[in-house]
């Protein structure tokens, strides 16, 4: 039941994407370039990190949610900036800014876990916190500067794919993908969310899976920021903004529910590439970028409701 | 019960006496923060988040979320905006910012209650609408420079009150009135208690959410002719994220995301906190860039001290008992 | 010749003129400008003096930015331009260190990249079309004010965004003013509002009551002046503080009336964007800028200053009581 539910959710936003995809093809023929395919793929990634993350703490259940997400990208990416422009070999930088960010992530998960806190409002103290410091440490200034050869990761790109795409978010996606659906592990993580008590009883490590989901989000965003960074040369204090509701929505438009224990990484995915074409298509076809919030506003709505009437012919 | 759940145990007690530390604490750093004047400044510059609040409140306490007020307060304040600019009568003026926030408040009402969606995946929705339609309807120019036909609304004091306080005081009055004693108030409640049971002991589930969602249209667009008749301008980014803000106010204030409470003196208190950390802090001289650090930590540090006080929500036992 | 081969010969006819007028229209170059953020007065001036340029010189102008000052999105934005075919695309700078991948890409394509309003100073922009130099900006306001307070006392600043460029460029040179010409006045560190009237209004406020002899308030950002002047205002401290700002004389103009402002700096932003839409089709036919240039449409000619690339518009102006009327955007 709740896979069909998924399902179509997942089929629903596809039948979306393909009217845009035919209304791009008669009124911007430029959409289908293999420049924009680049450019897409180039733009989605940090959104794409950050919202597998956002998948995998909502699956958990419990009321799992990260608002935080965002603040954890600026700050990471603000650390590993400040490390390089020391002299830290841009390696080291970014094996340290991951670890900062997993760190920031369990902290969340440390406060939901073990002190029983409720997800959402401790990663909107979080949200606060993050977003707050980072800019109060850098005075709202960006870190700029970064040498040219840090640059690999953002900007390159192998036979019209980022590199960051080949690089990170496919094996990432993959990996995720693959223990979800396949191992015991993703069995656990279905189990944690749809009852809690139940995994509980039968002796799931729900606790652990929890706090792991959160540190695994923060370690996500830790590698946006990184990318951001590469891409940029320079590390803006706000450059996390808006990813925690964007990645909320991909997420649920993606077909994950928000109670968690349904839902997956594939929808969510393809959520993130659906907004990026979309706000690629949007563009050439000059319709100001303020009609996307609405756009996916009542997309969000659409599908929810859509859902329900399906679900209520179905009980019928 | 121990020392601690009588010290803590009531949230508006310990954030009274929050608010008053950071009085003393500010004004032993600078004589200014004590003046009738800077209060009054403090609360004329509150009523808004004071308002919105309120109805985050009842919304909360219905286990409900709304995250599109924001959004709310913009349109509202556009047309208000609009009706100073065209000359309405005053009446009119008056009556068509709450006239259209109940409407926008009754439009996530029939999402959550006929449509069935999960408030945070309705009003977040909604919040993208919203701001589209904000953008859509001012057309990219802001509306500025507005005549000063509202001001007296906002501007005047009776005996040394300031109206402002007036309004406040009289809302939350009559939600406290409502939340106490009269039967719409236990429903809410109970709704956000647990709703089964709510349902089948006969409360109307969604007549209570209609009420909740309404209510808070309609101080949503109270608080949309305030704001014109103070700022006097309306652009694109009016409202914004005031909806966190107003969520964080009333968890500070202890009520639960869960529902089942509502500690309306506590999410007054709250806001008041939050304000006074803020105005404290340009006072002495601290960069305006670490207050969303404060209300970070606020959060965090309120939430750990009622695990520390071993004080839970009733609810939140029950709600962990049922996963 | 028979009917139906005359028919189809005047429709292949028509349909070839069709094309050809299609393609004429298409072979219209374009020149677009991506402001940092659309909505406001400000930029939606110069999307009007940008959108005259282009019926005057020939040009298809192409208007579209980001809905919130995020400087990935203005990179998406150009980055999708150049895509699309643009000729010319000109951007006012959000963030000055993340402008280097677009204009990569612009240059491998032959798409002629320039910056308009606000600078990235070390890229490899073609121009800097600049309504004023920043350091006049930052100056001008500076002198004016100490003109009005008699050169001595405290002045605060209330900022928009803490992470926008210009805005803290020009914060820079009223600091440096500050400190060479007039040592008898402090002035404070800057506050940051983000976008609302409502945070320039407290944030203001808090300032008048922590300095109860504060002589002046700057309110750098368009955005930030009807709250700052609200502010004043309502404190009733017209006369006492003198406020001031980078605000268009609509958005100013009651609060000159009421003497809240003392006095505005600006510049033309109708003026600006006609200027880039110019600047771009000049880039685009390869014609290089002279020391002088005199545009068709503009009043005063511009200046170019070869060693910095710079295109200037004209020194800032300062709006007043007195003058404001003049001037209706």
């Amino acid at each position: 039941m709740t896979t069909a539910f998924k399902q179509i959710r997942f089929s629903g936003l596809l039948v979306l994407w393909l009217i845009a995809l035919m209304v791009f093809a008669v009124r911007a023929p430029a959409f289908f370039t293999l420049a924009n395919f680049t450019s897409v793929l180039q733009f989605s990634t940090l959104l794409a990190l950050v919202t597998l993350g956002q998948t995998l703490v909502i699956l958990t259940g419990g009321g799992g949610i990260d608002l935080s997400v965002g603040g954890i990208v600026s700050l990471s990416g603000l650390a590993i900036a400040s490390l390089i422009k020391d002299g830290t070999a841009a390696f080291v930088a970014g094996i340290a800014g991951v670890v900062f960010g997993g760190i920031l992530g369990s902290i969340n998960g440390f406060l939901i876990t073990r002190l029983r806190l409720l997800p959402l409002i401790v990663t909107l103290g979080t949200y606060y916190a993050y977003n707050g410091l980072a800019l109060a440490l850098t005075g709202g200034v960006p870190i700029s500067g970064l040498p040219s050869s840090f640059g690999l990761l953002g900007q390159d790109a192998v036979l019209a794919i980022p590199l960051h795409t080949l690089v990170l978010v496919a094996p990432i996606f993959l990996v995720m993908l693959f223990t979800l659906n396949q191992t015991p592990l993703g069995r656990w993580i279905y189990a944690v969310g749809s009852n809690e008590k139940a995994a509980r009883l039968v002796g799931l490590p729900v606790d652990a899976i929890r706090l792991g989901a959160y540190a695994l989000s923060g370690v996500l965003a830790a590698l946006a920021g990184l990318v951001a960074d590469s891409w940029l040369l320079s590390a803006r204090p706000n450059i996390g903004d808006n990813l925690e509701l964007l990645s909320l929505t991909a997420t649920l438009l993606g077909g994950t529910s928000i109670f968690g224990g349904s839902g997956g990484f594939a929808g969510s995915l393809a959520a993130v590439l659906f907004f990026t074409s979309l706000q690629a298509g949007l563009q050439m076809l000059n319709v100001n970028s303020i009609w996307q919030l609405g756009l996916v506003g009542m997309f969000l709505i659409g599908s929810v409701l859509l859902d329900r009437m399906i679900r209520t012919a179905e009980t019928k | 019960m121990n020392w601690k759940q009588w010290l803590f145990g009531r949230r508006e007690l310990t954030l009274a006496l929050a608010c008053v530390a950071v009085a003393v604490f500010f004004q032993f750093l600078s004589p200014y923060f004590l003046t009738t004047d800077n209060l009054t400044t403090i609360l004329r510059n509150s009523v808004e988040l004071l308002l919105v609040s309120l109805g985050i409140t009842f919304v909360l306490a219905t286990a409900g979320i709304d995250i599109a007020v924001g959004g709310a307060l913009g349109i509202c304040a556009i047309f208000v905006g609009w009706s100073v600019q065209g000359d309405w009568p005053l009446a009119v003026v008056v009556l068509i910012g709450p006239a259209i926030g109940t409407g926008l408040g009754l439009v996530s009402a029939t999402l959550v209650v006929q449509g069935k969606i999960p408030p945070i995946i309705a009003t977040l929705g909604l919040f993208g609408v919203y701001r589209a339609a904000i953008f859509l309807l001012l057309g990219g120019s802001w509306i500025s420079g507005l005549p000063d036909r509202l001001g007296p609304a906002v501007n005047t004091t009776i005996a040394g009150i300031p109206l402002t306080a007036i309004y406040i005081l009289f809302f939350y009055l009559i939600g406290w009135v409502v939340i106490r004693w009269v039967p719409l108030g236990i429903a809410i409640r109970a709704t956000g208690g647990n709703e089964r049971a709510a349902r089948l002991s006969g409360i109307s589930i969604g007549g209570t959410k209609f009420f909740v969602y309404g209510f808070t249209g309609l101080l949503v667009g109270f608080a949309a002719c305030l704001y014109v008749a103070r700022y006097r301008n309306v652009e694109t980014s009016t409202g914004g994220l005031i909806a966190l803000d107003a969520i964080v106010a009333s968890v500070l204030g202890g009520t639960s995301v869960l529902g089942g409470k509502a500690n309306l003196l506590g999410t007054m208190f709250g806001v008041l906190l939050v304000r006074l950390l803020q105005n404290g802090f340009v006072l002495i001289g601290v960069p305006s860039l670490w207050e969303q650090v404060i209300t970070g930590a606020l959060l965090i540090g309120v939430l750990i001290l009622d695990a520390w006080a071993e004080r839970r929500s009733p609810n939140y036992t029950r709600w962990l008992a049922t996963r | 010749m028979r009917r139906k081969n005359r028919w189809s010969a005047c429709f292949s006819a028509g349909l070839m003129l069709f094309t050809a007028g299609i393609g004429l229209a298409q072979s219209k170059p374009k020149v677009a400008f991506v402001p940092q953020i659309v909505g406001i007065p400000y930029f939606n001036a110069m999307e009007e003096g940008g959108k005259d340029a282009a019926e005057k010189f020939g040009v298809e102008f192409v208007y579209t930015g980001p809905t919130d000052t995020n400087p990935a999105e203005q990179l998406r934005i150009v980055n999708g331009l150049i895509d699309q075919g643009v000729s010319a695309v000109s951007l006012s700078v959000l963030d000055a260190s993340s402008i280097d991948p677009v204009m990569k890409k612009a240059k491998e394509k032959g798409v002629k990249i320039f910056t308009s309003d606000s600078d990235a100073p070390k890229s490899e922009r073609e121009v800097y079309v600049a309504q004023a130099r920043d350091q006049d900006l930052g100056y001008t306001i500076i002198d004016e004010l100490a003109k009005r307070i008699g050169e001595q006392g405290t002045i605060g600043i209330v900022s928009g965004e803490a992470t926008a460029t210009n805005l803290n460029t020009w914060i820079g040179f009223m600091q440096e003013r500050v400190k060479e010409k007039y040592p008898k006045i402090t002035l404070l560190q800057p506050q940051f509002a983000g976008g609302t009237a409502q945070r320039a209004f407290q944030l203001a406020t808090d300032l008048m009551t922590a300095h109860p002899d504060l002589k002046g308030l700057i309110a750098v950002a368009s955005t930030t002046c009807p709250g700052v002047a609200q502010a004043i205002e309502t404190a009733g401290k017209i006369g006492k503080v003198i406020g001031t700002g980078y605000g268009s004389p609509n958005t100013v103009r009651a609060y000159l009336k009421s003497g809240a402002f003392g006095f505005s700096v600006l510049w033309n932003p109708r003026d600006l964007g006609y200027l880039t839409v110019w600047a771009g089709k000049q880039l685009i036919d390869g014609k290089p800028f002279a020391e002088s240039n005199t545009v068709p449409g503009l009043d005063q000619p511009a200046k170019y200053d070869a060693a910095t690339k710079v295109l200037l518009l004209g020194p800032p102006t300062v709006f007043t009581k007195e003058n404001v009327d003049q001037y209706k955007f």
